[in-house]
């Protein structure tokens, strides 16, 4: 029985922290699939099914599933809720096919393109700026992790309350259009990044009001063309940028 | 000359068609061909999830498909068709829909009967034996997940 008012069934408490571990199984062949299906049991439990129906029902769960691993839980509302609302294996095998390649591209670009390398350089600057290590990596780290639970949640509840509709929902939140938001951020920050190394690097000496034309400079460089650099390399060409300057520094 | 890809990819509209070969090749337009598909649209709602704010997609039965190749060839926006199997494939290049074109394998995944020919494409006999009648029909096939990685040519994937 699903709790009418908050359409959340038994179980998926469970089942919410089982996703964290969703991908503790990732292999070539079935990719999520028997991390999907080792997040259902709860809920198969919850419905009352044991033994032979039990196996039979998580083995229905264990085809090849991919996703992003912080939104598959929307992938899991949905078909909790589908099954609780009698659709057909055939349907949920159908929908699960037909999102997955989505959430992933959608994820990647949200998370390991734009939110992660974003708030590394939010603690780059904070680091630049002089505060105690300890600072930026605890922002980071709460930082990241906050956007991160957000997105879990918002995926898995979303799901739940949309079943086979969800695909409707996650076009209405516009995912893409936040990632480039993030991603202008990120590009603002490695502005201000490159204006601070070029800055303490060659200005030591005078940095009164060359620091402040250079860093305007570095931060209207950032916001134009920064979203074009803003990838994985990038982000390892600064650190290195980073490391050396610091023990030039020295 | 207006399509800028043909890939068979059991994913269809997915990341590293969107992120990966859409930006390389400035894509436009998606034109997706399975009979399954072109008839529900909840389904293609799912798949139009993934796709950026710069690109539409249509989805079209392999029938429909083929009788539009040379309207899709000829239309300004640059395009790119995917099949989810080799056997839709087969159906566009009938009555030499394709020749001379490149088809490229992006991703057939692992199932009964099927044997690793790289990680990313699975082949059984079904397959081989329609990706030959397909190069029989004038097709050039390689096997590329990504325009940076090295395309695998068919000779290789069969020998």
């Amino acid at each position: 029985m699903t709790n009418l008012e908050t359409g959340k069934p038994p179980g998926w408490m469970s089942s919410f922290l089982r996703l964290f571990v969703i991908q503790g199984s990732w292999n070539y062949r079935s990719m999520l699939g028997s991390g999907f299906a080792y997040c259902m049991i709860p809920l198969l439990r919850r419905r009352g099914l044991s033994g032979h129906e039990l196996d039979e029902a998580v083995r229905s769960h264990m085809g090849p599933f991919n996703a992003h691993p912080y939104l598959a839980g929307l992938v899991l509302g949905a078909v909790a809720r589908m099954e609780g609302g009698g659709t057909d294996t055939q349907s949920i095998e159908r929908f699960k096919r037909a999102i997955q390649g989505s959430l992933g591209g959608l994820g990647d670009v949200l998370i390991w393109g734009a939110w992660l390398p974003a708030t590394l350089l939010l603690a780059l600057v904070l680091t630049w700026a002089g505060a105690p290590p300890w600072i930026p990596v605890g922002v980071f780290l709460i930082v990241y992790n906050s956007g991160h639970l957000a997105l879990r949640w918002w995926g898995y509840s979303q799901g739940l309350q949309h079943g086979k509709d969800v695909g409707v929902r996650v076009r209405g939140a516009e995912l893409s259009r936040l990632s480039q938001r993030v991603f202008s951020g990120g590009a603002l920050l490695l502005g201000i990044l490159t204006g601070a190394f070029l800055v303490s690097r060659f200005a030591a000496e005078n940095p009164g009001a060359l620091w402040s034309f250079a860093a305007i400079a570095a931060f209207g460089v950032g916001l134009k063309f920064g979203h074009r650099a803003l990838r994985g390399t990038t982000l390892v060409l600064v650190l290195v940028i980073t490391l050396l300057t610091a023990l030039g520094n020295v | 000359m207006s399509v800028v890809l043909y890939r068979i990819d059991e994913r269809l509209i997915h990341g590293q068609v969107v992120m990966g070969w859409g930006p390389e090749l400035e894509v436009e337009h998606y034109v997706v061909v399975d009979d399954e598909l072109a008839t529900t649209e909840w389904e293609q709602d799912l798949y139009r999830l993934g796709l950026p704010d710069t690109a539409t997609a249509d989805f079209l039965t392999v029938q429909e498909a083929r009788a539009r190749l040379s309207e899709l060839d000829a239309a300004s926006q640059r395009t790119v068709v995917l099949t989810r199997t080799v056997a839709a494939m087969n159906g566009l290049a009938e009555r030499s829909g394709l020749r001379g074109r490149e088809v490229n394998l992006g991703g057939l995944h692992h199932a009964a009967g099927r044997t690793e020919r790289v990680p990313y494409v699975y082949l059984g006999p079904a397959e081989v034996e329609g990706l030959q009648a397909l190069a029989a029909e004038g097709v050039e096939i390689s096997a590329r997940d990504l325009p940076g990685s090295r395309a695998v040519t068919l000779e290789a994937l069969l020998g």
